[in-house]
């Protein structure tokens, strides 16, 4: 898909973070500056606080520029500050020395806030929350004790009160605990987010996950780690660093995942519609590049069923997935489905939604008339097996009734015909006996005759038909005939009996109902068919032959409609063209 | 007895002549359609029609119409309605006048020679002559909606045979009971269904026709 094109109105957002950029710039060469007063360690180490931040500040600032709806970008050019800050510990002045010590260990705190707010930007849940704020006070908090109680130099000694090492180690050991406790319940949150995570999602968040673990296993740990495997010092910082400055690197990518070129938010998405472009993609494309989610789909409703732009009903995706409804002059025209973990803010979906409702109600238009297209074939489809069905049905039916019971007679005649001992009165008897089974065989296919089409229909049409049918009834049954079945098309008098026929037959076998009503209404172009029972309800709408016999109502033109509400009776309700 | 047949089917209309023709009956026409029919009537004032329901050009319930335009403008002459299928509205409309001299029984029945030429002989004498299926089927019906269990067994078996048209004589000799009998057992059925008592046999089969309808 071609990049939605960047908008004149996401302008004034590029001036902001020009703005920051401009102002981080200047606070990091205010630091540059006041670190080479220190004499004590190398400038080359001494700037690597600094440089780690500019790396988080840039990330950040892509990430928010190209996903200004993505807090992802924010968080890091917080992470940023944060560093620079760190970075103060080194310099010669004791206010901003003060500052850096109370935050050194905050960039582990910020990593887990990194992890928790991935891929949005926000703490989704208050476990997420409370892990982080957590994480944040023991960094700072735990953090003095050590300053305090330990003896240091000049000027770094701001934070001195005394030198009792025992408190600086207890406090230090309390820090670790709850920071092992702090990581766990991270590791916990996002194993719990990967168990629900779909497969691209995953492919993201696992080695984001294990590379910000390992991140924040590296601080306190790899130090003596790596020393412990004869690494010098200076290398060791080194990699601990690098592997810092890889973590905004990391998740700047991640956020920007997909192909995230130069797209914008609404206002892109307002440019899109604007251009006019011939070679627009689909809707859902352009929303989902727009809001920064691949997986955003469109669904609209068409007769009760949710389908996409190609009339195809839309089966629910696996994983988190948002929705919100799009309304047009009071209608409902579309739904926008998205994936949660991405977008928290579903007010951002419902503007862009509303941006193109009118684009939304015209793609609707044509997936209705697709949908349309797909039911008639289906339904076609369904008249064609309904039909081949009932035909098996009735060859069934003649094999193993009527043809057996022939050849039975068949043979009952053939030894009446070779009998040659037997006198004229027992000839007689069997040919009597023979003419009583015939009777019997040839009341079979009445039957049979009469379940294909009934002669009454025939030869009176469909009220005496359905006269005939509730006579025939077992349970009282009101009958209502309005207006005269006179010129009803055949197909029409069939479909009409059949549905009348199967809806009471249904009420008979399953409604315990005490009394049935029919009511069939004809005006002069519509004839509509009303079964209804006082029995128990709760009718399938699919029982019997009725899903068959809606097919057939709809190729007239007509619906069938059952309502069947538990323990308040079934009302079948069909309407069928019959306009001459 | 003069009689003639209405029916469009050749092989069934030739059985016909050959199993009713005899000194007593003597087949005077045949007709293929209901509007031959009309004509042949009018022509030959038959004593006895015999005609199918469904005939051409429509084949819809023309032979029906036709016997009963018969027994409308001709009430003396007898008629018979053969059919494939049988129903009880049919039954009821063409009792509807006047029940004296009616028949109306499923095809399949002419294959039974000796009922089938009873049955002939009591629609030519005057009497009434409705097919079992019609008449199990209205019982069956009238038995769950009506309570017919309130009768003995012999009183619905008497009942039956009320129906299907028979006088008291003929029940008594399809029952093998004497007409004594039979004339309890019809006082007792009017007791307990509380039918109104008919003038005549044919009235009373309009009666119970009705009443196990109604």
């Amino acid at each position: 898909m071609q990049p939605l094109p960047r908008s004149r109105a996401s302008r004034p957002l590029d001036l902001a973070l020009w703005q920051l950029a401009c102002a981080m710039a200047v606070l990091v060469v205010i630091e540059c500056v006041l670190l080479a007063d220190n004499t004590s360690v190398p400038y080359a180490y001494l700037l690597g606080f600094p440089l780690i931040g500019v790396v988080y500040l840039s990330a950040g600032l892509v990430a928010w520029r190209r996903r200004p709806g993505n807090r992802m970008g924010a968080l890091m050019v917080w992470g940023g500050l944060v560093y620079l800050l760190v970075g103060l510990a080194n310099v010669q002045v004791p206010g901003l020395i003060a500052l850096g010590q109370l935050v050194a260990s905050v960039p582990l705190a910020l990593i887990v806030h990194l992890l928790l707010a991935f891929p949005s930007g926000r703490l989704r849940s208050r476990t997420a929350r409370l892990v982080v704020i957590i994480g944040y006070l023991i960094c700072t908090v735990l953090q003095l004790p050590g300053e305090m109680f330990t003896a240091q130099d000049p000027p770094f000694d701001v934070w001195f009160v005394a030198d009792r090492p025992e408190l600086a180690m207890l406090a230090s050991r309390v820090q670790l605990i709850i920071g092992v406790v702090v990581m766990v319940a991270t590791a916990a949150i996002l194993v719990r987010r990967l168990r629900v995570a779909t497969g691209p999602q995953r492919r993201v968040l696992i080695p984001l996950a294990v590379y910000g673990i390992v991140a924040v296993l590296m601080l306190p740990v790899g130090g003596s780690l790596l020393r412990s495997l004869g690494v010098a010092v200076l290398t060791t910082v080194l990699i601990q660093m690098a592997i810092l400055a890889g973590v905004p690197i990391a998740f700047a990518l991640s956020v920007l995942r997909g192909g995230f070129a130069r797209t914008g938010e609404l206002d892109d998405l307002a440019a899109w519609l604007s251009s006019g472009a011939p070679d627009r993609p689909r809707l859902a494309g352009a929303v989902g590049q727009a809001l920064g989610d691949p997986t955003v789909t469109v669904g609209y409703p068409v007769d009760g069923v949710v389908v996409d732009a190609g009339g195809r009903p839309v089966v629910p995706q696996p994983g988190d997935r948002g929705q919100v409804d799009i309304d047009l002059e009071g209608r409902r025209i579309a739904t926008i489905f998205y994936d949660a973990e991405l977008i928290t803010d579903a007010e951002h979906v419902a503007q862009a939604g509303r941006l193109i409702a009118l684009q939304l109600d015209r793609e609707r238009l044509t997936a209705e008339l697709l949908a349309g297209r797909e039911e008639l074939h289906r339904s076609r489809l369904r008249v064609v097996e309904e039909a081949d069905r009932e035909r098996r049905r009735i060859a069934q039916d003649l094999h193993d009734g009527i043809q057996a019971q022939l050849v039975v007679l068949a043979l009952v005649a053939g030894r009446l015909a070779a009998d040659e001992g037997s006198d004229a009165s027992a000839l007689r008897e069997h040919a009597g006996d023979l003419r009583r089974e015939l009777d019997r065989t040839a009341a079979d296919l009445r039957r049979l005759v009469h379940g294909l089409m009934p002669a009454i229909l025939v030869e009176r049409g469909l009220y005496a038909a359905a006269r005939g049918f509730v006579d025939a009834l077992p349970v009282p049954t009101e009958l209502s005939l309005t207006g005269s079945d006179d010129g009803l098309p055949d197909v029409v008098e069939t479909t009409a009996y059949f549905v009348l026929a199967e809806a009471l037959t249904n009420a008979v076998k399953y409604a315990r109902a005490s009394t049935l009503s029919v009511a069939l209404e004809r005006t002069t172009d519509r004839l509509r068919i009303v079964v209804s029972d006082d029995g128990v309800g709760g009718a399938p709408a699919e029982r019997g032959g009725l899903r068959g016999l809606d097919d057939r109502v709809r190729v007239l033109g007509g619906r069938l409609v059952v309502d069947s509400p538990p323990g308040a009776g079934t009302r079948v309700w069909a309407e069928i063209s019959c306009a001459p | 007895m003069r009689a003639v047949i209405a029916e469009d089917h050749a092989l069934i209309r030739e059985g016909l002549i050959r199993i009713l023709e005899s000194e007593r009956l003597s087949i005077v026409g045949v007709a293929g359609t209901p509007q031959a029919l009309l004509d042949l009537v009018a022509l030959e004032t038959p004593d006895l029609v015999i005609t199918d329901i469904r005939m051409p050009p429509t084949f819809n319930d023309e032979g029906l119409v036709a016997a009963l335009q018969i027994r409308r403008t001709r009430p003396s002459t007898a008629v018979l309605v053969l059919s494939q299928f049988v129903h009880q509205q049919y039954a009821l409309e063409l009792l509807e006048n006047d029940p004296a001299g009616v028949g109306y029984l499923l095809k399949q029945r002419v294959g039974d020679l000796a009922t089938f030429r009873a049955d002939v002989e009591r629609i030519c004498a005057g009497g009434t002559v409705i097919d079992p299926e019609v008449v199990s089927a209205m019982l069956a019906r009238a038995e769950r909606g009506k309570g017919l269990g309130r009768l003995t067994p012999r009183q619905r078996e008497v009942l039956e045979h009320m129906a299907a048209g028979r006088s008291n004589g003929s029940i008594a000799q399809q029952l093998f009971i004497t007409e004594k009998a039979v004339v309890q057992h019809v006082s007792g059925i009017y007791d307990t269904l509380g039918l109104p008592v008919s003038p005549d046999d044919h009235r009373r089969v309009l009666a119970v026709l009705r009443y196990l309808q109604g």
